[in-house]
């Protein structure tokens, strides 16, 4: 690997999203410019004024005799880099493309342990990635459609607010879920709309899009009685799946992130059902609403409720 | 009675089982296709009930009727509570609105028995059918198998669920025999026979059809499915005298013998109006939580249950099994990560089965270096009297294991919390 020229004039790159970071990375790499003579600019950090400038190589450098041997990364490192970066970074983060770039460049040069979860620079890719997955995997949780039929019929529609860039991930998960139904997915960045057989994104999110399912997302409690009274439903099944005699607040918010209920129709309940079940009712199991019904104990011997009263015998073993 | 007044009692009934996952089925899209429903292996929790449990599928009871009068059950014959029953259109009607909201990814239906156990089990197997018939639904279905039922029901069973339980509920004869006299140890046995036959010779099929299309280049599957998810039981915990030993010593052997996917261990709920000789307070919930993770180390982790508990028993509530397993074993520590078997790493506390991976791979890369376990996080203040590194040795590797054990309990003298 040390046949590759290493070219340290500096210069400077840009890149919005992972495929033209990877078009930049590739044509860097060839010219050997080493990661520390690059500046990236990522059209995603706000702190970037990207749009006053070109979206290419400054000092590109082509100049120099690319190198002609092709670049390998194995499969895994690939998806490794294309999904830490769907990571978003926070201002105390190391940003994204220098991040990907000095590892691509240790890679490239023969050094397997820069993509490994225990290297400086793997370990910051794994956590990122695994950050991602969670995400992804929130969203395919913890995001509620409601039913908002047109003149067309069922339609549904979401609001749900990712915390990294996972909305494609998302909207190809209920693509293969909800077949023939059609949906609109709203983020505050991008949206997605499904219309039975073909997926289509937005990005930004369109206004209308997003106003209507804000709106269906904020209604809570009474108000989901009137608009989709299946979510009144589910709520009666929330409340009653619920065994108040193991009450674990912490193991709840550990894997459902509070900042989730907001837009959850059972999320609203939580905080009664948890006052309620520490305050006495959590000695037994049965939730209290169905224990003050009538009661009905069944005769012994007494085959069906239902009125057939078929094998004397054969039930006490059946 | 209105349907939400059936769904909260039948809810309510049916929150005894801890069963909620919905993970092991095949990939299925709807993508393209008439119908509603996807799987892909990977269980979703879509909510999070306050007890921590996740809430994954509808889980509810075809009725809550029944003519048994299992002592610890709530629906008992004999137990006052409020009885309901839907009907199969009602069930499909309330998984298939949920679903298209993502509340749920599939449905979980069980049932007292009525009637007779055939009837019951055709009545369940009815809402599978009308799901996946009718509606072509492709989401998760858990049927509860009734172990007296005609086996030819469970095949019919297997073919629309993606799961199926028999619970064994209590793990000893002597137990069921006082707390459900109608129940038989021998007639679930049979039942769990007859389901992992069903599961065995889908798989040979499907190994079969996999070979032959490879040869025909027809990719099409033949093979009818048998629940593909495979099949699991329950076992109530605290409901009476069993101890850890005996409970995990008959959970290894369900996995040994009738290749279960799961066991789930339920810590007995107090019920209303207690039957006589039932305990009147549920037992810690951190029972239950160490029997998980000593059933996590006999399914993941090749221990035995007698390696956990060699004598009866049972299991340490202060520390967690695979520490209490080192304890009592100092002679095989300190293990050297850079040149011991993936296998005995797996048995260091402190280090989990994603991370022996990842040291595997990373000492054919490079020699395993301490602030490695840092970068992994793996749990440094567990495992450091266990391992040596290239840089390595822990001093109190001689020190002996019951003020090594003080030492490693004494930061968190109130771990008697929940996990
Ligand atoms: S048969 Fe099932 S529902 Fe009926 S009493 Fe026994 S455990 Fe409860």
């Amino acid at each position: 690997m040390r046949s590759a020229p290493i070219s340290s004039a500096p210069c400077v790159a840009w890149a919005n999203d992972f495929d033209e970071w990877r078009e930049q990375a590739r044509r860097l790499l060839q010219a050997g410019t080493p990661p520390a003579s690059v500046t990236w600019h990522d059209g995603n950090d706000s702190h970037d004024d990207l749009f006053s400038s070109p979206r290419a190589l400054e000092n590109p450098p082509s100049s120099r005799k690319p190198s002609s041997t092709p670049i390998r990364i194995g499969r895994d490192q690939l998806t490794l880099l294309r999904n830490a970066a769907r990571y978003r970074t926070q201002d105390y983060d190391q940003p994204r493309w220098p991040l990907l770039y000095q590892v691509l460049w240790r890679l490239a040069r023969g050094d397997a342990a820069a993509a490994h979860a225990a290297d400086a620079d793997g370990r910051v890719l794994h956590q990122r990635w695994h950050a991602v997955k969670r995400e992804a995997h929130h969203m395919h949780a913890f995001l509620r459609f409601h039913r908002r039929d047109d003149a067309l019929g069922e339609r549904y529609i979401a609001w749900f607010e990712p915390a990294h860039d996972v909305l494609d991930l998302g909207a190809e998960h209920f693509a293969d879920r909800m077949g023939g139904s059609r949906w609109i997915i709203a983020t505050p960045q991008g949206g997605a709309s499904w219309n039975g057989s073909v997926l289509d994104y937005r990005d930004p999110c369109p206004a209308t899009w997003a106003s209507e399912a804000r709106t269906a997302a904020a209604r809570t409690s009474a108000s989901h009685t009137r608009v989709d009274d299946d979510h009144a439903l589910w709520r009666t099944y929330f409340v009653s799946t619920f065994n108040p005699a193991r009450l674990n607040h912490k193991v709840m918010t550990q894997h459902m992130p509070q900042r989730f209920w907001r837009h959850l129709s059972e999320g609203d309940l939580i905080p009664a059902m948890e006052a309620k079940a520490r305050h006495g009712g959590q000695r037994l199991a049965q939730e209290s609403s169905v224990g003050q019904r009538r009661g009905k104990a069944l005769p012994p011997r007494r085959e069906a409720q239902d009125g057939a009263r078929d094998q004397a015998q054969g039930v006490a073993k059946s | 009675m209105e349907l939400i007044d059936k769904l909260s009692i039948l809810a309510d009934a049916a929150k005894y089982d801890a069963s909620c996952a919905s993970s092991g089925a095949p990939k299925r899209s709807s993508r393209g296709k008439e119908g509603l429903g996807s799987s892909n292996g990977m269980g979703i929790c879509h909510s999070f009930t306050p007890d921590g449990r996740c809430v994954s599928l509808l889980k509810v009871l075809l009725t809550n009727f029944c003519l048994f009068d299992c002592q610890y059950c709530v629906n008992r014959r004999s137990s006052n509570v409020p009885r309901a029953r839907f009907t199969p259109e009602e069930v499909v009607r309330l998984t298939l609105s949920f679903y298209r909201r993502n509340t749920i990814s599939g449905l979980f239906l069980s049932s007292g028995i009525i009637r007779s156990s055939d009837y019951t089990m055709e009545q369940m197997i009815q809402v599978a059918k009308l799901l996946r018939e009718t509606h072509q639904f492709r989401g998760y279905i858990h049927l509860k198998a009734i172990p007296e039922a005609d086996p030819k029901l469970l095949e019919e069973a297997g073919r629309y669920a993606d799961r199926l339980s028999a619970n064994i509920e209590l793990p000893t004869l002597t137990s069921l025999k006082t707390l459900a006299p109608e129940k038989e140890l021998g007639t679930i046995h049979a039942a769990m026979g007859h389901m992992r036959q069903g599961i065995d010779a889908a798989n040979d099929d499907a190994r079969q059809d996999a070979r032959q299309s490879v040869r025909s280049g027809n990719s099409k599957r033949q093979a009818p499915r048998y629940a593909p998810g495979g099949q699991s039981t329950q076992m109530i915990v605290g409901a009476d005298a069993t101890d850890d030993r005996t409970i995990l010593k008959s959970a290894q052997r369900l996995y040994r013998d009738f290749r279960l996917k799961r066991v789930y261990y339920s810590a007995f709920s107090p019920i209303p109006e207690r039957p006589a000789g039932l305990p009147q307070a549920a037992p810690p919930l951190l029972r239950e939580h160490r029997l998980y993770q000593a059933d996590f180390l006999i399914r993941s982790y090749g221990f035995q249950a007698e390696e956990l508990l060699n004598a009866p028993g049972n299991l340490d509530l202060e520390i967690d099994p695979k520490l209490a397993w080192a304890l009592a074993h100092r002679d095989d520590f300190p293990v050297d990560l850079n040149r011991a078997e993936p296998a005995m790493i797996a048995r260091v506390p402190g280090i989990g089965l994603r991370s022996v991976q990842r040291l595997v791979d990373l000492r054919r890369l490079r020699r395993i270096r301490y602030l490695d376990l840092v970068a992994l996080r793996c749990r440094l203040d567990t495992l450091r009297p266990f391992v040596i590194t290239q840089d390595y040795r822990p001093t109190d590797a001689c020190q002996d294991s019951t003020r090594l054990r003080q030492s490693l309990t004494a930061p968190q003298p109130a771990q008697m919390a929940l996990w």
